[in-house]
């Protein structure tokens, strides 16, 4: 199922954050938003999935407008979002916190909630002797996998995740964003929220780069990890060559190989 | 010795009374951090509905179904009234809050029943004695459906979806939303269980310690002091708590003086809360549960 916003607009009580947001997921598309601490990233992922109300802008759900829908709407419509920070239910088992993943399917059929977690374990063996162990005593890169594989529950259309590398061993967040990856080539819609993005970017078919509220950049990971604003930004290499937010007078860095993309 | 085992005896019987209240605490509590100063007031409440219906020829059994439903409406109508409409509820507003519906509940108790105490008699009168222990049929009666009660709320938060879903959103209410459970719902749900747990609690209650309009000031108070020595966040806590309290006044009634008795409470209290805040029985920083 694709996934289309339109000019979003969404912020915190009187403080606006998010100013005309446009992004897109194809159907099938693993899309990388990545961007320094405050871009907006978590605030965006919030107005997708109905934590925020958006003040502006409209959000669309395959064929479905699904703008200011509350979660609970939009988990049966077919969005889960996997929080920043993972937030298991740390007293809960394993089982149950992947059961409590389904429970917007809790009225339909037993099977369908089962085979769903038969895929959720099989992209995550590890959880498997884990099901009898409370969340909370598992460990980080465990608690992210549970986080996903509890996503994956709802057997939605469209995941969305919050900085799933968060705190985590390289060798894990490969792991990780394999795993991603392998959900997208079965088919489902991603969006990954980063500030890794050298690890995001390994994986997704696009990816947009957020600053201050508003998407400065767009396009396939490769030219943008010859962008020197992002190599600079993000991959390392010192913030000295800030992205700078769109505007008129704007200055633009001018390095060599700026072809004056966007 | 035998004056210690009846003191024991009457303390956990007391104390069960004390535990179900307590249980009604800790639901609201975890589910949306709501301190129900009306809990009290639910069980009190129940004691004259019941009282009044028995007096009415209605048979026991039957009263105290009629109580407790009664009770139940009252803390559901409550909730979307009063608890629900408030954006951004802290601790502090919801004491302001339900201190308001227990004054309100304790004046219509004052209007329908009037000021005086009354009992409800007793499903089976009468009392052994079991190795110079006096053992009231009532006391054993309370430990018994008190004990069920208890067992049954626990299996409820341990075995069944709506009851996991409950301790999801006291210990991640954001990760409850996004699963698609309902905070309003779990907050609804929580006051029919406070409801109904105080409720059976004042009806089991009524025949041994009496009932009147203002029962529920001191019922909610220990129930209250019985869930914050559990840390006012496990239902194992609250249980525990409730027969120590329980045990403990009525030790300090029979070794020390009568007068003492209500002072144990608040004596508890204050040494808890200096002392370990998190509860007796509870870890430090541990999840609500």
């Amino acid at each position: 199922m694709s996934l289309e916003v339109r000019g979003l607009h969404a912020g915190y009580g009187r403080l606006p954050v998010l100013h005309g947001i446009d992004l897109d997921a194809a159907d099938g598309e693993l899309v990388a938003v990545i961007g320094a601490n405050g871009a907006g990233k978590t605030t965006l992922l919030r107005a997708l999935s109905g934590l925020l109300t958006a003040t502006a802008g409209t959000v669309r759900l395959g064929d479905a407008d699904v703008t200011g829908l509350g979660p609970e709407r939009l988990a049966r419509a077919g969005l889960a979002h996997v929080p920043e920070n993972r937030l298991v239910f740390p007293s809960l088992s394993v089982d149950d916190n992947l059961v409590l993943g389904g429970y917007t399917r809790r009225r339909g059929p037993a099977a369908e909630r089962s085979r769903a977690r038969d895929r959720a374990l099989a992209l995550f063996p590890r959880l498997e002797p884990r099901m009898r162990q409370a969340a909370g005593t598992l460990s980080g890169g465990e608690q992210q996998m549970l986080a996903i594989a509890r996503g994956l529950m709802a057997q939605p259309r469209v995941l969305v995740l919050d900085e799933p590398s968060v705190g985590l061993a390289p060798r894990l967040v490969g792991e990780i964003f394999s795993a991603l990856g392998r959900l997208r080539d079965g088919g489902l819609t991603l969006v990954v929220v980063e500030q890794n993005a050298r690890a995001a970017f390994a994986v997704a078919d696009r990816a947009y780069v957020m600053d201050r509220g508003r998407v400065v950049l767009e396009g396939e990971p490769a030219t943008l990890m010859s962008d020197p604003r992002v190599t600079a930004g993000f991959l390392g290499g010192g913030f000295a060559a800030e992205v700078p937010a769109p505007g008129p007078a704007a200055p633009r860095p001018s390095a060599p190989g700026d072809g004056g993309r966007r | 010795m035998t004056d210690l085992l009846q003191l024991l005896f009457a303390g956990l019987s007391q104390g069960a009374v004390y535990a179900l209240i307590a249980i009604g605490f800790v639901a609201i509590f975890t589910v949306s951090g709501v301190i129900n100063l009306a809990q009290g007031e639910f069980a009190a409440l129940a004691g004259l509905v019941a009282i009044s219906a028995a007096g009415g020829g209605m048979l026991l059994p039957a009263a105290a179904v009629l109580a407790v439903s009664t009770v139940a409406i009252v803390a559901v109508v409550m909730e979307r009234l009063v608890i629900f409409p408030v954006r951004g509820m802290t601790t502090l507003v919801s004491l302001i809050l339900t201190l308001g519906v227990s004054t309100g509940l304790k004046a219509l108790m004052l209007l329908i029943y009037g000021p005086d105490a009354k009992g409800l008699e007793p499903l089976f009168p009468g009392a052994f004695d079991l190795a110079g222990v006096s053992i009231r049929y009532q006391e054993l009666l309370i430990l018994a459906v008190a004990g069920v009660v208890a067992l049954a709320v626990y299996w409820f938060y341990e075995k069944t979806l709506a009851g996991k879903s409950l301790r999801a959103c006291a210990e991640q209410p954001v990760a409850a939303r996004l699963v698609g459970i309902s905070l309003s719902r779990a907050s609804l749900l929580s006051f029919l269980i406070a409801g109904c747990v105080g409720a059976i609690g004042g009806v089991l209650a009524s025949p041994i310690y009496f009932t009147g309009w203002e029962s529920g000031l001191t019922l909610g108070l220990k129930g209250f002091v019985a869930a914050t020595l559990g840390g006012l966040v496990s239902v194992r806590g609250a249980v525990l708590g409730g027969l120590l309290l329980g045990v403990l006044e009525n030790l300090t009634a029979g070794y020390i003086s009568t007068g003492l008795r209500d002072a144990v409470a608040f004596f508890l209290l204050i040494v808890v809360l200096v002392a370990r805040p998190s509860g007796i029985f509870g870890r430090h920083a541990e999840a609500r549960v």
